[in-house]
């Protein structure tokens, strides 16, 4: 009972923080504190997200950044995926591709952008490639520690029941450590998003950054406050999709 | 990790440089065989060299220095200011309830996106770098701290009691040593961050940096010295992940986690 109430209590904070925010902001650029240039206020926003939401322009750049980001992690997920179980069942390939990881691993993968536009010019080539080049890292790492951690005895038993190489990917080791390859693209979905505004903020080329880069050049604070808002938002609703996700898993999942 | 003497040859240093070596020679191998471009990708040799003449100049030394100090400034205040954060917010159940949602909140908005916005108040320069930086730096030191000063285990806060620690000297005695891992592990987040932010922060709008440079290389044309100017990033980026994991390892030398990770 107590335990409810409390929650109840935590739930009216958090909205309570919220609404101080947007009041606050509301206030500041009604008062005229600030520069409508550089704070405009909350319902100037709202109305301005309206608009471009209206005339098609938002939902456009949002689908085109959102294909991006979601080629890129898939591709990043598919050769991911692969190399890091390839990784875990051969030590000549983990020999192979553990110091190209390590290195590359670390690095602002953000700086090869110039590279990427050079090679595959600045649409939806180079930004999914570069997206997909930014996630299979951390999807490499994920799954080589998710692949690694396979129960011996499973793998043993199951090749002991004769279960072909093949078969074992599919019917042992895959699902054995996909909970923890699911955890690994749950840390990649962002950095998909971020890698593709990044990139079409820096080196244009059309979708939610480059509109966003363009609306500030002109000064047109509304808009730049709208494409933030909705960038925050994507992001959050990504997130709560991926950890429903996550929480559906079988119980027998949790353990692995 | 070593099964043989046999293998352990190949996990050496050494025997680790040798897949980097075979890449290096296979892209020599495709530039020289004219299988692309010469002028989109240049031989590893012209990016040498394209090195060397960098590395002999002041141009990258001084954009490169910029670059670091930015980041470097950022990070400190983020994590100086995210640990502050996160302590609070793991100590203070009222200010947890007021802070959680707008961390919860920004913590999935790529703070790239803030730029164009940093642009517009602090202008091109420094300080809209290092503000970017430091915005991406509190979010995981705040998520880390308080993730590692609220699993404090009551046992220690029993004990520490018990023996006569008076409740101001906790923070430092028991709360932060013990989330000292976590804070690493945000430190280190934060670390990739800086660097990504900074980089793409210069690219966007700045007079100088190491971001400005690559691009600046792109726009005329200097493609080796494009691909030598990235090839120095990385491998700044990479010596100070690895910097970080020896101080985590010598700051952590008492902590149990440690044991396991310096045989790895």
């Amino acid at each position: 009972m107590e335990n409810t109430a409390n929650k109840r209590a935590l739930q009216i904070r958090s909205v309570i923080s919220v609404l101080t925010i947007v009041v606050l902001w509301e206030a500041v650029a009604r008062a005229g504190l600030a520069s409508p240039l550089f704070l405009p206020a909350f319902t100037t926003v709202l109305a301005e997200w309206w608009t471009v939401c209206a005339d098609g322009s938002l939902p456009s750049d949002l689908l085109t950044s959102l294909f991006r980001a979601f080629a890129g992690l898939f591709a990043a997920t598919v050769v991911g995926v692969l190399l890091g179980i390839a990784m875990a069942r051969s030590r000549l390939v983990h020999w192979m591709f553990d110091p190209v990881i390590a290195l590359a691993f670390p690095s602002p993968k953000i700086a090869f952008l110039p590279i990427f536009i050079l090679w595959f010019g600045i649409y939806s080539i180079s930004k999914i490639l570069l997206v997909a080049f930014a996630c299979v890292f951390p999807i490499v790492i994920g799954t080589y520690a998710a692949a690694s951690a396979v129960n011996r005895v499973w793998i043993w038993s199951a090749y002991s029941l004769g279960t072909s190489n093949l078969a074992l990917l599919f019917r042992v080791v895959l699902p054995a450590a996909w909970p923890r390859i699911f955890a690994a693209l749950r840390v990649a979905l962002p950095v998909s998003l971020v890698t593709t505004f990044t990139a079409e903020m820096v080196g244009g080329g059309g979708g939610m950054g480059a509109t966003l880069m363009y609306s500030q050049r002109f000064f047109e604070s509304p808009t730049v406050f709208a494409y933030i808002l909705t960038m925050l938002v994507v992001g959050l609703v990504l997130d709560a999709m991926m950890l429903k996700i996550q929480q559906a898993f079988p119980a027998w999942h949790g353990n692995v | 990790m070593q099964r043989s003497d046999r293998r352990s040859v190949f996990w050496s240093p050494a025997g680790r440089i040798v897949p980097l070596i075979v890449i290096c020679l296979i892209w020599q191998a495709v530039s020289a065989a004219k299988l692309v471009d010469p002028s989109f990708l240049p031989s590893p040799v012209r990016v040498g060299y394209a090195m060397y003449d960098l590395l002999a100049g002041r141009e990258i030394r001084d954009n490169l220095l910029v670059t670091l100090a930015r980041a470097a400034i950022g990070l400190v205040l983020g994590s100086a200011a995210g640990i502050w954060l996160g302590l609070m917010m793991a100590r203070s159940e009222r200010f947890r309830a007021y802070a959680a949602p707008i961390v919860g909140g920004t913590y999935s908005l790529p703070k790239s996106a803030l730029i164009p916005l940093l642009i517009l108040w602090f202008g091109i320069g420094t300080a809209t770098t290092v503000c970017a930086v430091f915005l991406a730096c509190l979010l995981p030191m705040v998520v880390n701290t308080s993730q590692g000063v609220a699993s404090t285990p009551r046992v220690l806060v029993w004990g520490a009691e018990a023996l006569g620690t008076r409740p101001r000297e906790m923070l430092l005695r028991v709360f932060l040593p013990h989330a000292l891992p976590d804070i690493f592990t945000g430190l280190r987040v934060a670390l990739g961050f800086s660097f990504v932010l900074a980089i793409s922060s210069e690219m966007i709008a700045a007079t100088n940096g190491i971001g400005k440079l690559i691009f600046m290389y792109g726009e005329n044309g200097a493609y080796d010295y494009m691909f030598a100017a990235i090839g120095c990033v990385v491998v700044v980026a990479f010596l100070a992940d690895r910097l970080l994991l020896v101080l985590t390892g010598k700051c952590l030398r008492w902590h149990e986690s440690t044991v396991s990770q310096v045989a790895s």
